[in-house]
């Protein structure tokens, strides 16, 4: 196992599966932040990964195609928006339709623009290669995870330290957290809770869209029907780990990114790919278990004051 | 005070039209995107939700309506107590699993084989639906995530053992062998409608006699309405979260069984994942609030809906995927407007007890 | 700045909050707004400050009319507002909730915190308030809330400040602070609205009163042309209810007794506590809230588990038993808040008052329900606790709060238990349900229950204990006889421990 680990392509590979999860769980914690119960990260990942598709295939670029796959998150978040916090509708409600409707929209969409069945691959969708990093290539394991990834890899890695600067200090950031905590103060201050949701709302969707463009346009070229697979799940579950905070949200996304990874290699050296394909479901609930051992510990102590 | 309703109810009509209006308008835009030709899509959308030849079509309606209906009865028991269970899609596949392997190895006369097959299914439902609450009430994993999860284990062991152990091998698909066929649930006469359907309304029946009529069932919607409250004037809310729970798993586990001796007459890989049959049964309890005699209709509009797609697709080339994105559209605006009704009455309710 | 508010009307549906309500209020003054819960008072100043838009009526500043459109505006035209329920940020330092809403932002909109620091800490040098911005609000006693949305309100710059019953939640030792600063206020010529139901702070403070009743104001003059009387007959439009009579009784066996019990609380655990409940007398816990009362309640009745310590009901040691048991054994409950745990909201009144019953049978045939029966059950509450609903099928949520409240103390005091706790039963009822539930209270009490009661309304404890215990920081500071208790003494201990005065603590 520990050989596995200190096997380059298999170091190389966990960056693949951290990205997604990490980029849709920074949009998944503004959400949380903000007071917004958005359990639709699996909707918005899945419209980004269609979305850069589309904006790759007909740009040729691929930052065009991430442009996409933020305005196709940004889209969800609006319809979100638009029944949750303007019609009022229950938030778990709105997240499983808004998880069917991305489900039901590519596929269709997949076969309205491309006329394609299950998957769509062309030359012509244009992918991200890998940035190299200057200097990294001798160090043993840190080399093959931080060099020669994709560029959304490094941008997600960027949002984290930004992220938790902006909840700390930024004007919005600090709106959103009084969203969260007790928007009674926000409106008594003459700040609209709602549209600071609306804020925090798009800025997942934007985030969740670039999660989805490193599935489809970095991680592979090509559009699967649900390729999100759970991923945007797994997201969900690591904000309500962390309850949205950053620099935790970066640790729970490599634990899952590297359970995803380690599942995606033990398929090569024969365990049957249905107990593979089960690993991060199970691993996601041994973390919760854990977790939520070990804060009823610290709170069974008493945490004197 | 008369005119005051009355402008109510208009409000009420015209923001239903807008809806609606705006239901269609997306549709048609979507039509529009594939060129299908409107009227030929409609008329094929109808025949194939109601009609065919004898029927036929119907009949498919309902033999899927039935799946759809019985998850729904089985997700609206937890809903209605409260618990998030939306692991619906595990018990089901639990359910299904068990039945078929069951069938395939117990001895004895069918009726026995079928009767044991049908328990066995529901146990494992409802064996599944525990775990979930077991992992909320003693390891704190919250009812909705852990629910969600052990959707997918289930899923991969399902596979797994009808990919290697259990194969019909000759078959070439990932599926188990056939049942045995005097275990099949008959049609009923004169039709391509087994009589699984039966099975789903006497559940159905059952769930609307326990929510209404049952001290349990009482208890358990009092947790449902507020759990702050369940627990104050002590209603024992974690053995009422179990037994819900466990009602509601084997309900999902019928359900399984049923596709499995009425419909498939096998375990075949995805058989119940695929068609989304547990997602579908949670909006159809979300389009109608929960109201329990109306789920079985709310779950024959759905079924409805996805057959009449796919005679869409055949006939006018619309992409049958259509039917998903009618029915997530079909839930916002519904179940927006449901729930919004609930929050702004809570609103008034709190303005008006804090005295202003 | 003058400000006039103009024949005010605000109606919510079918009802009407505030009726054509006109007054004046003047730099340098104390304006006090009197009135019962409900009479319409807080209406009217959220209209003032833009969180309310009236259907008739003007705002008027210096002459001229003004119209918000959010709370901002006001704030923009140098009003300000302490809400009753304070509106912080737990988890925000002091220093940025001040800020929030108003940020000072820098580059990229980031905040520039150490401009606000410098300002506030010239603004808190001027009227001597002293406060560590750093602190999380978290941590901060009720008191240093209160002057946390006071200075938030001077960082606005406000000329105007409304506060909405800002000594409720104080030790009178607090109150005097805070009296001390708004004085301090109105002599730099700030104009100070006061919302009250406390009559002897107006008599202390006020220089001008408006006293209001079911919406309408019935009263506005300067305080030297009324007297305390008056306005007490202003509010309730009437004679007062009488003072209650207090049958003397020996106390009789313990019902309840708690040993060296600890509590996780929020900041930290709440305990080592001891105490004892006998039956016939009423034991009030007096105490700022959040000094650990919630979290011993919930200890006693079941909802939260005990860390240490004993529990036991009329002999019976209870401390591993759920709710449910605690109950049966002999415990009524009326919860704080009757809109979440009181009751279920969206259920009929019906299903509210049977919900919890020990007598299932009366209402059940096996497995089923006999809705007649549970229908005349809540008929019987209906009538014997003079609940004004539509029936046993109407909403719960279709009852005023006052009903609400009677619903609750009804079902529960029909129990007929050995042991009653309430918590804050009155809080937010009218003074007539008040009465009723105080007197419910008593003749539990004369009949030879035991009853704990938890109130945070001093003169609640006061009027109706046989013993008072004080609770301060999540222990007990003190014990006073109920008919020795006097607020300065119970004062001190609700900021103190008082071991040391007091040895012989329960």
């Amino acid at each position: 196992m520990l050989e596995l680990l200190f096997d380059p392509s298999f170091a190389a590979s966990v960056p693949r599966f951290v990205t997604p999860i990490l980029l849709a769980a920074l949009g998944g914690a503004l959400c949380e932040r903000a007071g917004v119960f958005n359990i639709a990260l699996e909707g918005f990942l899945l419209m980004g990964a269609f979305a850069a598709v589309v904006g790759s295939y007909f740009s040729g670029s691929p930052w065009l195609g991430a442009l996409a796959a933020m305005l196709g998150g940004v889209a969800m978040g609006l319809v979100f928006a638009e029944f949750n916090l303007r019609r009022g509708g229950d938030p778990i409600v709105v997240s499983i339709a808004i998880n069917i409707l991305a489900a039901g929209l590519t596929t269709y969409l997949l076969r309205a623009i491309f006329d394609a069945m299950g998957a769509f691959s062309d030359p012509a969708i244009a992918g991200f290669g890998p940035v190299s990093i200057p200097g990294l290539g001798w160090l043993p394991v840190l080399g093959p995870v931080f060099g020669g990834q994709s560029p959304l890899f490094y941008l997600a890695l960027v949002a984290v330290p930004v992220a938790s600067l902006f909840f700390a200090r930024h004007r919005l950031g600090l709106r959103i957290r009084a969203a969260g905590e007790n928007p009674a103060g926000l409106v008594a201050g003459g700040v609209s809770p709602r549209r600071v949701r609306l804020y925090a709302l798009m800025g997942c969707g934007a985030l969740c869209g670039l999660g989805g463009a490193q599935l489809s346009i970095a991680n592979v070229n090509l559009f699967v029907e649900n390729m999100s697979a759970g991923r945007g799940w797994i997201a969900v579950v690591a904000v309500l780990l962390t309850r949205g905070r950053p620099w935790p949200l970066l640790l729970i996304a490599f634990i899952f990114g590297t359970v995803d990874s380690l599942s995606f290699r033990v398929q090569g050296l024969g365990m049957p790919q249905q107990f593979t394909d089960m690993m991060p479901y199970l691993a996601t609930l041994a973390v919760l278990i854990t977790l939520s051992w070990w804060r009823r510990g610290r709170t069974a102590n008493g945490g004197a004051p | 005070m008369r005119t005051l309703r009355e402008s109510a109810v208009l409000r009420e009509a015209v923001s239903w039209g807008v809806a609606l209006a705006w239901i269609a308008g997306v549709l048609f835009l979507l039509m529009a995107l594939v060129g299908a030709p409107f009227g030929e899509a409609l008329s094929a959308f109808l025949q194939n939700a109601f009609g065919g030849r004898r029927l036929s079509y119907l009949m498919a309606t309902l033999s899927r309506a039935a799946l759809i209906a019985g998850m729904a009865v089985s997700v609206m028991l937890s809903f209605r107590a409260g618990l998030f269970n939306i692991g619906g899609e595990g018990q089901l596949v639990a359910g299904g699993l068990v039945a078929a392997l069951a069938a395939l190895f117990l001895p004895g006369p069918p009726l026995f084989v079928l009767g044991a097959s049908i328990l066995a299914a529901m146990v494992a439902g409802a064996g599944w639906a525990l775990l979930a609450g077991l992992l909320q009430l003693h390891l704190g994993v919250p009812l909705l995530v852990g629910s969600l999860l052990l959707n997918y284990p289930i899923r991969y062991i399902a596979s797994y053992l009808v990919a290697h152990p259990f194969r019909d091998v000759q078959s070439g698909m990932v599926q188990s062998h056939l049942v045995p066929q005097a275990t099949w649930l008959p049609y009923f006469p004169g039709t391509r409608l087994d009589i699984g359907i039966l099975f789903i309304a006497a559940a159905s029946l059952f769930a609307i006699i326990y929510s209404h009529f049952t001290l349990h069932g009482y208890h358990a919607r009092m947790n449902g309405l507020s759990p702050a409250f369940a627990r104050t004037v002590g209603l024992p809310v974690g053995k009422l979260t179990l037994q819900t729970l466990a009602m509601s798993g084997a309900i999902a586990g019928l359900v399984g069984a049923v596709a499995v001796f009425g419909v498939h007459h096998r375990y075949i890989d995805g058989m119940l994942v695929q068609p989304l049959y547990a997602w579908t049964g949670i909006i159809a309890v979300l389009l109608v609030g929960m109201i329990p005699w109306a789920v079985p209709l709310s779950g024959l509009f759905f079924a409805a809906i996805q057959t009449g797609a796919a005679g869409m697709e055949r006939s006018a080339g619309v992409p049958k995927e259509i039917a998903l994105v009618m029915q997530a559209v079909i839930i916002l605006f519904v179940a927006s407007r449901v729930s919004g009704a609930l929050v702004a009455s809570s609103e008034r309710r709190a303005g008006g007890g804090e005295g202003a | 700045m003058r400000v006039a508010l103009c024949g005010i009307t605000v109606r919510f549906g079918a009802l009407t909050a505030v009726e054509d309500v006109s007054l004046a209020i003047e730099p340098g003054e104390v304006h006090a707004v009197v009135g019962e819960n409900g009479a319409g008072k807080t209406t009217l100043m959220n209209v003032l400050f833009g969180l309310v838009a009236p259907q008739a009526g003007a705002i008027r500043l210096d002459g001229q009319d003004r119209r918000w459109t959010s709370p901002q505006d006001a704030i923009r035209h140098g009003l300000g507002m302490v809400h009753q329920h304070f509106m912080l940020q737990e988890s925000m330092s002091v220093l940025e909730n001040i800020v929030l809403c108003a940020e000072p932002a820098g580059r990229f909109g980031l905040v520039d915190f150490s401009a606000a620091r410098s300002r506030l800490r010239r603004i808190a040098e001027q009227h001597g308030i002293s406060l560590a911005l750093d602190r999380p609000v978290a941590r901060l006693s009720v008191g240093e809330r209160q002057v946390v949305e006071v200075l938030k309100m001077l960082y606005r710059q406000a000329e105007v400040l409304i506060l909405d019953e800002p000594t409720s939640v104080l030790t009178p030792q607090e109150k005097d602070r805070l009296f001390a600063t708004l004085r301090s206020f109105r002599t730099a010529g700030k104009a100070i609205v006061l919302i009250t139901h406390k009559l002897d702070e107006v008599m202390e403070l006020a220089d001008r009163v408006s006293v209001m009743r079911a919406g309408r104001l019935v009263w506005s003059g300067r305080l030297s042309q009324t007297s305390k009387e008056e306005i007490a007959r202003g509010i309730v439009g009437g004679a007062l209810p009488p003072a209650r009579q207090r049958a003397v009784r020996t106390p009789g066996e313990p019902v309840l007794a708690v040993r060296d019990l600890e509590v996780a609380g929020r900041s930290g655990a709440v305990g080592p506590l001891s105490l004892r409940v006998h039956a016939g007398e009423i034991v009030g816990i007096a105490g700022v809230a959040g000094n650990g009362q919630g979290e011993l309640i919930q200890a006693i009745t079941g909802l939260a588990p005990a860390l240490s310590g004993e529990i036991a009901l009329c002999g019976r040691p209870v401390t591993h038993l759920d709710v449910e048991r605690r109950r049966r054994l002999g415990m009524s409950y009326i919860p704080e808040d009757r809109q979440r745990m009181g009751l279920a909201l969206g259920a009929t009144v019906s299903e509210n008052a049977n919900a919890g019953r020990d007598d299932r049978r009366a209402f059940t045939r096996g497995p089923f329900l006999d809705r007649a029966a549970m229908a005349r059950f809540a008929s019987g509450l209906i009538e014997r606790f003079r609940i004004r609903v539509g029936g046993p099928s109407a909403l719960a949520a279709t009852m005023s709060g006052g009903n609400k409240q009677k619903l609750v103390v009804g079902r529960e005091l029909a129990r007929n238990t050995p042991l009653v706790i309430a918590e804050n039963p009155t809080w937010g009822v009218d003074i007539g349900a008040i009465d009723f539930i105080h007197g419910e209270l008593m003749r539990m009490r004369d009949e030879g229950h035991a009853v704990l009661l938890v109130s945070t309304e001093l003169d609640e404890v006061m009027a109706l204990s046989d013993r008072i215990l004080v609770m301060y920081a999540g222990a007990i500071a003190g014990e006073v006889a109920g008919t020795e208790a006097d607020r300065e003494t119970i004062g001190r201990m609700m900021t103190s421990r008082a071991h040391q005065a007091l040895p012989e603590v329960a």
